[in-house]
Parts: structure tokens; C-alpha cells; sequence
């Protein structure tokens, strides 16, 4: 089951809330209660500004592969938090916790659009920990 | 409470990684982990504020905001930046320019740190956020320039009053907010700020905002900044990768 991949939908009751980890809005982008945990294998990442980008390779429930591109933090939020452009591989297998895109459109190169709040290794290991839906503030 | 137990949750996260995960370049950016560099709110250094050779007080140094969110309560806003305000924030913010990697403005920030660099006719404050956005707090006695354009951070005149510096700012465009959720002021808007170091570790900004156009009068509050000894600021290219701004909808 090392690519064994499970998409769970759960809408929460977080409410809406406001970035400030972000540049952008995480409200006008993300749906804090349409929240996913996808497993599956990192095809790339990219450490780039303004949000590093992880693609991951899951397979639904009818064996298909689908990508998820997760939007992340920012590198520097990244970088010192702890962790490097070395922290997570292509070919990783990893477990994702996040939330979908509110307009459900995928990006241009047709992945499914995400934002992502924790990433965990098969080995365990925690990394890219962090959303800038965890520091929202709630909107008035 | 959600935002406290999502804190504690992220930080107790993050903490479990601890030194395993650290790698090469942290260091001169910042120590590695625990914990985003945003919500790490570290001692700062103990001492006297460092002196100029004329004895002023030298503001030079890596700065983090300590309470970045802070606006000192709403300002009481013109009828017509009212509604603007209650649009903005009813859109979830899905128009903010910084979404578009445009310059914040002034004094919105980011919550990077950013650099003071001084010299006894010029203050220099270059923002790590912010799309490396940089002010020039000219000390050399100008005034501001007749003409003014229409510009995104303004024009920065200096002086000083004892110990305290003051930087007068206009020539605002009315593009940039003055939060995230949308603040709106106008091309009258002028900025008052009032850059004090009691101390090595310690930055306070004493900010007045004046928008008679959007403002039914002034607006004050304090920003605090603590010193990074052991930080630069790093890398921000915000056009590098902008994917999101086709995807900003907002309700």
C-alpha cells in the first residue's frame, strides 16, 4: 500500500478567517472547512516565492493518479522554521493534512489545488509544518 | 480559542522535527527551528542603545515586528472609506494588492523582519516582506520635493527631536491598504513616525496617521520591534511563482 491513497473531506466548523502568513488572503483562496489528508508520493517541489509548492502523486479510489499541488509557507517562514529545500525529495512517500481551493479549479497544469498544514514522512518525520490559515485572524 | 490551540498545535508540531531536520543555510538567517520566524518572540539582547559618532542614537539593525497585527483599534473612517472598508472585508480581502506581490505602502508591513541602515544624513529600511519594498528617511535637511508623484511608499523627510527620530511621509497613491483587511485611506494620507531605541533590544514607532479625505481625524498607535543579532534578512522574490491571484475569489 505504499501508494495506497485516501482523500478525506471533511467540512469542519473553523469558520472564515484572514492571513498573515500570507501575502494573500487565505479566505479568499482556501475553504478552511473543506479539509483534506491525502497520502501519496512527492513528484516535485518547488522552493519558490511567494509559497514553496509541493506536488504530490495520489491514487484514488479506483487506482488512478491524480496530483495534488499543495501550496506551503513561504521559503524564508521555511527556512527558519527549520527546514531546507533538502527537507522533502521527489519520491517521498508522505502523508498530507490541508485544505482545497475554494474556486475548485486546478492550476494550469491540471493538479488539484491545495493548501497544505502539515506534511509527515513515512519515517514520521514532521516537515513544511505551518499554513497561513494557523495564524488567520478571525474575520469581523 | 481556535487560534490558540491551532498555535500550540503548529509550534508542538514543530518542535517534535526539533534539530533532526537541520540543515545547511539556517544559520545566518536564522536559527534553526523551533518554530516559523514569525511567531519566535526570543529574549532580545540587554544593554544601551548603540550611539552614533554625534552621539545620536543608532537605529541600525535587523528588526522583527512584535506586534505586527496591531493597529491600536479602527480609525474612525469617512462615510465613503467606510463602505469601501466593509466591501473589502465582506470580500475576504480577495483584492489586496500584496495578493498581486504590489508594494504593502506605508506603515503596513509584513511580518518578516526588515533592516535599519544608517549613516548621519540617511536612514535606509529595507523590508524582507513586503516585496522588498525599501524607504529612504532622508536626514540631510530637505524638505519634500514641490511636485510630489503618486508613489506606492511615499516621500520620507527626517529629523530629529532629542533622541527620537521623526520621519514625515506623503505623496501616497490611494492603491495601497492600510491592513490586510482592507483599511482604505487616501492620496492625502500622511504618515508621522516617531522611531525611538530605549535600549539595545528595542524599537518603538510612535505612528499618527492623518487622511482628512478618509480619516474623521487622526489615528495613533505604537509599533514594537525586538533586535535579531544573528539574522539577516533573506530572499523574497513575491513574482517569482504568483499562482494565486487567478484563484482569489474571495466568498
Amino acid at each position: 500500500m505504499r501508494f495506497g491513497a485516501k482523500s478525506l473531506i471533511v467540512f469542519g466548523l473553523l469558520g472564515s478567517s484572514l492571513p498573515l502568513l500570507a501575502h494573500h488572503s487565505f479566505a479568499a483562496e482556501y475553504d478552511s472547512r473543506k479539509t483534506i489528508t491525502v497520502h501519496g508520493i512527492v513528484q516535485k517541489v518547488a522552493w519558490v516565492n511567494p509559497h514553496a509548492y509541493v506536488w504530490v502523486d495520489v491514487k484514488d479510489e479506483n487506482g488512478k493518479v491524480v496530483t495534488y499541488a499543495f501550496e506551503s509557507l513561504s521559503p524564508n517562514a521555511l527556512m527558519r522554521g527549520g527546514w531546507t529545500k533538502n527537507s522533502l525529495k521527489a519520491g517521498d512517500e508522505v502523508t498530507v493534512d490541508g485544505y482545497l481551493a475554494k474556486d475548485g479549479k486546478p492550476l494550469a497544469d491540471g493538479s488539484i489545488h491545495a493548501n497544505s498544514k502539515l506534511i509527515t514522512l513515512a519515517d514520521g518525520r514532521k516537515v513544511f509544518a505551518g499554513s497561513s490559515a494557523d495564524t488567520a485572524e478571525p474575520s469581523k | 480559542m481556535f487560534k490558540t490551540q491551532s498555535l500550540i498545535l503548529v509550534v508542538a508540531a514543530i518542535a517534535m522535527v526539533g534539530l533532526a531536520s537541520a540543515q545547511d543555510q539556517a544559520g545566518k538567517f536564522g536559527p534553526v527551528g523551533p518554530g516559523p520566524a514569525t511567531q519566535r518572540k526570543g529574549t532580545p539582547p540587554q544593554g544601551p542603545a548603540p550611539k552614533m559618532p554625534d552621539g545620536k542614537p543608532d537605529f541600525s539593525g535587523v528588526w522583527t515586528p512584535t506586534n505586527f497585527m496591531l493597529m491600536g483599534g479602527q480609525p474612525s473612517l469617512q462615510p465613503w472609506a467606510d463602505a469601501l472598508y466593509k466591501e473589502r472585508r465582506a470580500n475576504l480581502s480577495k483584492d489586496d494588492p500584496e495578493g498581486s506581490c504590489l508594494p504593502a505602502g506605508v506603515p503596513r508591513i509584513s511580518p518578516f523582519p526588515m533592516k535599519l541602515v544608517q549613516t548621519p544624513a540617511l536612514v535606509v529600511m529595507l523590508d524582507e516582506g513586503n516585496v522588498h519594498s525599501y524607504r529612504q528617511f532622508f536626514l540631510d535637511g530637505r524638505g519634500h520635493p514641490k511636485d510630489l508623484d503618486s508613489l506606492w511608499m511615499g516621500d520620507s523627510v527626517a529629523k530629529w527631536d532629542g533622541d527620537t527620530l521623526v520621519v514625515d511621509t506623503v505623496g501616497f497613491n490611494d492603491k495601497t491598504w492600510l491592513n490586510g483587511q482592507g483599511l482604505p485611506h487616501s492620496d492625502q494620507l500622511h504618515v508621522i513616525e516617531r522611531y525611538q531605541r530605549p535600549d539595545l533590544g528595542h524599537l518603538s514607532v510612535d505612528i499618527t496617521l492623518e487622511d482628512p479625505k478618509a480619516f474623521i481625524k487622526p489615528h495613533m498607535f505604537t509599533r514594537a520591534y525586538s533586535l535579531l543579532t544573528d539574522w539577516e534578512i533573506h530572499e523574497y522574490v513575491c513574482n517569482e511563482f504568483n499562482v494565486d491571484s487567478e484563484h482569489l475569489v474571495g466568498k
